[in-house]
């Protein structure tokens, strides 16, 4: 979206090059580089960026994690996890180059002399590879390593660089698991490096389909008058998976799915759908209008919140016709377990273009199939001439994944003497109108990160705001009395018949996906 | 036609006056095993004989990354005969999502004789509505341009790389424009060549410290393959045209001349030598050399920066590929107008 303070000049010579401005040198440094994030996402993003010309011509890689390694060993494994991951081809003469980047440095989160020895290191890469003393830090690690990883940062004065360069620090989700340590993780952060120099990533917002919303939004005049309590009946936003917790259980036990997706995903979603128009597209001015949404997202009292969400988890059943065990036989899963692999959500933005407009989230694992969409369902027209008998007229669907696009179902007439009316749908799918694939998310939020643009990254405020709303639910599933229920659906449904009734219950119904 | 596969061949002989009915039956019989797109409607001119089929293998290529409507015609404006023949085939190929085989259909019209001048009439009639008109003109520009046809283009597409007279063909098509009384956006594909290089050399300056560069610029130097001198010429007006230089008569072969506002002079040196079109470009100042040049894998670019005391670092780009289907893929990418085109032509219209 827009460029970074620190690069105000235009440069004359790309005025009217379809290819964005490259960032600035600078070595990025990966904590967690022998994880999974690192070979399976971030080195294949990094290697499709360096073949389509996007990365600067002095970049350093620099892996830091526990394992004892070489260069030349962790740059074997990437090269395997690259040729198996990424979207392109691996050509052997871009790898060559690319591969001669990339470092490995090795040493405990929590040793202090790790960090001086990292510091050395990217001095020396600095003077050897003209990377300018700019530094990207990622954090691919769980969320409790955040501290020390952070607090020697700053002691090896590696969050701090001389006039002219700048060190920038990527965080992973999650952000927390309630608002508490969400206000205890800021502050560590902010102890390290300043909320500029902060980018919180959330994957979803790098995809192709989700920065559309805005696209489709204020770009088209059309939508624009009907985007509001006037038209819209009501907003549905689902996510689906049809996985299990695979490998994830340990994390999952804990997390849950509203804490694993409806607190970052889904609510970054939402804001993208139902925020005002920014004055311009400078990150903080968008980020300003999605905050406003998250704030005025209606708090249930405790007695209200079963009323309003529905949690459930998979029981045993078939995905694709293959049975599949329940959650609570999954390795690693607690059999007693509580963990909601559902939520379902009936929320209101009390504001004035959304009042009383009921807003559904849905995510869930195991479910019939993977898709995560959002659909708007405008009002019924007045209920004469054609419109005595028909339901849900007018919806507009915004596909994130797969098969990202857009369609509108419409009302028409079927052919024939007689005023028989049937739904069609105006579908507009990205893979068919577009040949060209879109760039991993990944690959988008590490170039804006390198150049300085935060628009897709969360602020602080949008974490902490998106956590008092998620907070009073988690209280009353873990109160000791009047707990709201735990529903149980089979693997392979549409999950619990209880977050059928949420609809229901205000006369509406799921969109069959 | 229930299982269309990609075809190099015109396709089904339709009647002129049922072409729409002869297309509804080819997706009718595909049962809903393809999904017809179209992003543009794209008619192809050419009054090169046999050039029906060399559009239509052009076609099938382009439409794998750009779903449209292609109006390919082919004139024989001599022949004494007057006659029309026209054929629909579709151009199918599997969608990166799922399995299911999207389509791009083709009309194609052979005109002979005093027909030609239907030309019009023939593209008006079977464009797919709401969509924007993309003319792909492969001949050169002649009197009189029919301003009924040009009132209708969007984006007129052409490679000045074959053009004799550069500028009787711009005044051409500027004219054109003018009559039209709508902004046609000209897209040269001589221009669309120079897109990667211009990239390559673009990001040396993207951070605002290397800007003071621009103004110790003293020497230019573009190597060319035999045939592209308009493309190397079109480089220099583009530098010319973004960093204010004025053009100044040189008095040297292959050498053009240009002075900055400052009074200072930098040549420009246009050496011919095999290989691609734009082999090698050069910037000198002072301090640095900024080099772009053709990696020997071929297809790529390296870019370096020569300064005494610093590291030599080389780095991969895309290069650009001088085939028609890769020129005409990445213009058909693009929206919006190229001024910086026509402030680059301004440039060097003389020199062209």
């Amino acid at each position: 979206m827009n460029r970074a303070a620190d690069q105000p000049e235009p440069n004359p010579l790309r005025e009217g090059l379809s290819i964005r401005p490259v960032p600035q040198p600078c070595s990025i440094v990966i904590f967690g580089a022998t994880g999974d994030l690192t070979h399976r996402k971030l080195i294949p993003a990094l290697y499709n960026l360096a073949a389509d010309g996007d990365l600067p011509p002095a970049v350093a890689i620099v892996g830091f994690a526990r394992r004892k390694k070489s260069d030349d060993e962790f740059r074997r494994d990437l090269e395997e996890a690259t040729r198996k991951f990424s979207r392109q081809g691996v050509r052997d003469e871009i790898w060559k180059r690319f591969a001669q980047s990339i470092f490995y440095h090795q040493s405990e989160f929590e040793d202090e002399s790790g960090y001086k020895s990292l510091a050395t290191r990217l001095d020396e890469i600095d003077k050897n590879s003209g990377t300018r003393g700019n530094r990207l830090f990622y954090l691919a690690v769980a969320p409790d390593q955040f501290e020390p990883i952070l607090k020697h940062l700053k002691a090896a004065g590696l969050n701090d660089t001389c006039k002219g360069s700048w060190a920038r620090i990527i965080a992973e989700k999650p952000f927390g698991t309630d608002l508490a340590s969400a206000r205890e993780l800021n502050r560590i952060v902010r102890n390290s490096f300043s909320e500029e120099q902060t980018y919180r990533i959330d994957h979803f917002l790098g995809k192709e389909t989700a920065q559309n919303i805005l696209v489709l939004r204020f770009a088209n005049a059309i939508f624009a008058p009907l985007w509001n309590t006037h038209y819209v009946d009501h907003v549905q936003i689902t996510a689906a998976e049809t996985l299990g917790v695979g490998t994830r259980a340990g994390f999952y036990e804990r997390a849950g799915a509203l804490r694993d997706m409806v607190q970052n995903h889904l609510l970054q979603l939402l804001c993208l759908v139902a925020m005002e128009p920014p004055t311009d597209l400078a990150a903080d001015s968008i980020r300003d209008e999605k905050v406003k949404v998250v704030r005025s997202l209606r708090r249930w009292s405790r007695n209200e919140i079963a009323a309003n969400v529905v949690r459930g988890q998979y029981t045993a059943g078939a995905i694709h016709g293959d049975p599949v065990v329940g959650y609570r036989q999954e390795q690693n899963v607690n059999p007693d377990s509580r963990t909601e692999t559902f939520v379902a959500l009936r929320l209101f933005i009390d504001d004035w273009r959304w009042a009383d407009v009921p807003i559904y989230l849905r995510v869930g694992k195991r479910l019939p199939k993977s898709a995560t969409e959002i659909s708007i369902h405008f009002k019924k027209a007045p209920a004469v001439l054609f419109n005595k008998d028909l339901h849900d007229v007018n919806v507009l669907v915004i596909r994130i994944q797969p098969d990202e696009g857009i369609s509108l179902r419409i009302h028409a007439k079927v052919p024939g003497t007689s005023f028989r009316i049937d739904p069609v749908k105006m579908d507009f799918h990205y893979g068919t109108s577009f040949g060209k694939a879109s760039p991993e998310a990944y690959e988008r939020l590490l170039l804006d990160a390198m150049s300085g643009d935060a628009t897709l990254f969360a602020r602080r405020d949008e974490v902490e705001q998106a956590w008092a709303f998620i907070d009073p639910i988690e209280e009353a599933w873990h109160a000791k009395k009047d707990v709201p229920e735990l529903f149980f659906y089979p693997a392979g449904s549409w999950g619990p018949e209880a977050a059928d009734d949420l609809l229901a219950r205000d006369g509406r119904a799921w969109r069959r996906l | 036609m229930p299982a269309l596969a990609e075809t190099y061949s015109l396709g089904v002989p339709v009647a002129i006056s049922s072409i729409d009915q002869e297309l509804k039956k080819l997706w009718q019989e595909s049962a809903g095993a393809m999904t017809r797109a179209s992003l543009m409607n794209l008619a192809v001119y050419s009054e090169e004989p046999g050039s029906l089929e060399k559009n239509t293998q052009l076609i099938a290529k382009i439409t794998e990354n750009h779903a449209c409507r292609a109006i390919v015609i082919e004139a024989d404006c001599k022949a004494k005969e007057n006659s029309v023949d026209a054929w629909i085939s579709a151009h199918c190929h599997v969608s990166g999502v799922g399995s299911k085989q999207v389509c791009s259909e083709q009309i194609s019209f052979l005109l002979k004789g005093a027909c030609t001048t239907l030309l019009p009439n023939m593209v008006f009639s079977h464009l797919d509505s709401d969509l924007p008109f993309y003319l792909w003109w492969q001949e050169e520009f002649r009197e009189p341009m029919d301003p009924q046809l040009w009132a209708w283009v969007d984006r007129v597409i052409y490679d000045s790389q074959a053009w004799k007279d550069f500028r009787a063909q711009m005044r051409l098509v500027e004219s054109a424009e003018q009559d039209a009384k709508q902004r046609i956006v000209l897209c040269d594909l001589n221009w669309t060549r120079l897109d990667n290089a211009r990239s390559a050399l673009a990001q040396f300056f993207d951070h605002p410290a290397a800007h003071h560069h621009f103004a110790k610029i003293r020497k230019v130097r573009v190597d060319f393959a035999p045939g592209f001198r308009s493309t190397a010429v079109l480089f220099a007006g583009w530098l010319a045209a973004q960093l204010n230089w004025r053009s100044e008569e040189a008095d040297v072969a292959n050498k053009l001349a240009f002075v900055r506002s400052s009074g200072r002079k930098i040549d420009v040196e246009l050496r011919e030598r095999s290989g691609e079109p734009i082999c090698e470009l050069a910037i000198e100042t002072p301090d640095v050399e900024f080099l772009v040049t053709h990696a020997k894998c071929g297809d790529l670019l390296e870019v370096s920066r020569e300064k005494p005391g610093e590291k030599h670092v080389p780095q991969l780009m895309p290069a650009a590929k001088n085939d028609l289907v890769s020129l005409m893929g990445e213009e058909l990418m693009r929206g919006g107008p190229h001024h910086v085109y026509l402030h680059a032509v301004n440039c060097v219209r003389d020199l062209l």
